[in-house]
């Protein structure tokens, strides 16, 4: 059985890494990748039900688009706008939930919106897929800089280190030791890691008798069910470069990406409040909630200006 | 001779699941992309249509969402670009009144006319965005990066 296993990335050129590595996998995985990807965390159900009706937002890695649809109890009441880097998972999340739905060729570390066009943006499960820290930030940045910054609203997930018991996927802890030793810094670090995605082959043209495996017999590392016709050519494997994030690593990667964009970190009361007469606005970013729910660490914001 | 069966019943098929995909860049999405390309930050949107080719689809009407969207849209822009699409229903200045009739022609302008294939090009580096399959290409090449 394919295990999750550590990497290092390769420094020189993140974006070709990334190419081969994410890009191209869920290129060639889509429709299977797709057919697992169906029901909604319930932290992003909730962030989308309490949108304003009119409110218009974008998911920047939409994979499928299996967000596009929410909220479920008022179809229609806000429009999510989905980007994403794989063209074979657009052409399904174009009709996600058998709806048309809007959808962009783009990449998470570009801009191409008017600035603070939307009134909320999620990345879900997407910035764990960018190979540095560098990238990541600018990702998170990108999000920032997408909503509007009176009241822009965001949530983002990525995946974590620290496991839901019942995944099935087996992480890698011994890395895990070494990398906790060699922290340099006080800073949270993430593990970078291969996560093989099974593809089971075509089956044989000349049809032959096939056995089901029972259920509950040897299975795949996604829910899926690659693998369970017996005679049919071994699975392809495909390994998924994700950095697991650390606890607090991804509040961390806001708060330097906020910071950077001349954002102060915190609600509208925080930090000094400017002498009045100043004419120029002072914008931040709030933190509205942040942590981990079933291997994932999340984090809304909330953008304001005073 | 049942093998050919099959495979037009295929060939049917595969061409129905392609057009139910033929997807769409609405005017919606329109009034939310600008140019990205590297340097260009100034008189970047709205993009301008080329060769569009359009398809009239309906969608469903939901008027809290276009009053509550309204103050979010670019006017101008979605104006000239519905006319550059061949559709003038819209006035040149946002009513002040949000009757039904209004409402009708915002939500045929933003949800209903799709841009099937075509490109957006940059009023200002003329940069080109093609659309294929109803879906822009937003990617640029490395050296375009800002």
């Amino acid at each position: 059985m394919p295990e999750v296993k550590p990497t290092t990335v390769a420094s020189e050129n993140p974006q070709t890494y990334e190419d081969v590595h994410v890009h191209a996998v869920y290129d060639e995985i889509a429709p299977h990748f797709s057919s697992t990807r169906y029901k909604p965390w319930p932290i992003i159900a909730a962030f989308l039900s309490s949108l304003p009706t009119g409110s218009v937002g974008v998911d920047l890695g939409t994979g499928n688009g299996k967000y596009l649809p929410l909220p479920s109890d008022r179809p229609g009441a806000v429009w999510t706008i989905g980007l994403d880097r794989s063209i074979n998972l657009l052409k399904l999340a174009k009709r996600a939930g058998d709806v048309d739905r809007e959808v962009v060729w783009g990449d998470v570390l570009d801009n191409p919106w008017r600035r603070g066009a939307f009134d909320y943006a999620i990345s879900i499960a997407t910035i764990h897929h960018l190979a540095t820290p560098e990238r990541r930030k600018v990702a998170v940045q990108r999000v920032l800089e997408a909503i509007c910054p009176s009241h822009g609203r965001a949530l983002i997930y990525v995946w974590a280190i620290e496991q839901d018991e019942l995944s099935k996927r087996n992480i890698p802890t011994d890395a895990d030791e070494d990398r906790r030793h060699t922290a340099s810094t006080d800073q949270a670090k993430g593990q970078d890691v291969f996560v093989p995605w099974v593809l089971a082959q075509p089956a044989e043209a000349k049809p032959k008798t096939r056995r089901r495996e029972k259920s509950g017999q040897a299975r795949t590392p996604e829910p899926a069910e690659a693998g369970a016709e017996a005679q049919q050519a071994p699975p392809k494997v495909f390994n998924r470069y994700y950095h697991m994030f650390a606890k607090g690593e991804l509040c961390e990667l806001v708060a330097d990406a906020a910071k950077e964009l001349g954002l102060t970190l915190g609600d509208t009361s925080s930090g000094d409040v400017r002498e009045t007469g100043q004419s120029s606005k002072e914008h931040g970013v709030q933190i509205v909630q942040d942590g981990w729910e079933r291997s994932n660490y999340y984090v809304e914001l909330r953008r304001w200006e005073r | 001779m049942l093998l050919e069966a099959c495979s037009l019943c295929y060939s049917v098929l595969y061409s129905s699941i392609l057009a139910v995909l033929a997807g769409m860049v609405r005017l919606i999405t329109h009034n939310l992309l600008a140019c990205h390309a590297k340097g260009c930050t100034s008189n970047n949107f709205p993009l301008q249509f080329q060769d569009a080719a359009i398809e009239l689809r309906d969608a469903e009407f939901n008027a809290d969402f276009l009053r509550g969207f309204l103050p979010r849209i670019e006017w101008p822009a979605l104006v000239g670009a519905a006319r550059q699409l061949g559709d003038a229903s819209l006035p040149a200045e946002q009513p002040e009144m949000l009757d039904d009739e209004f409402l009708q022609k915002l939500h045929h302008v933003l949800l209903e006319i799709h841009v099937e294939e075509g490109a957006m090009v940059c009023p200002n580096c003329k940069h080109v965005y093609p659309i294929s399959n109803g879906i822009p290409n937003m990617l640029l090449a490395e050296h375009e990066i800002g």
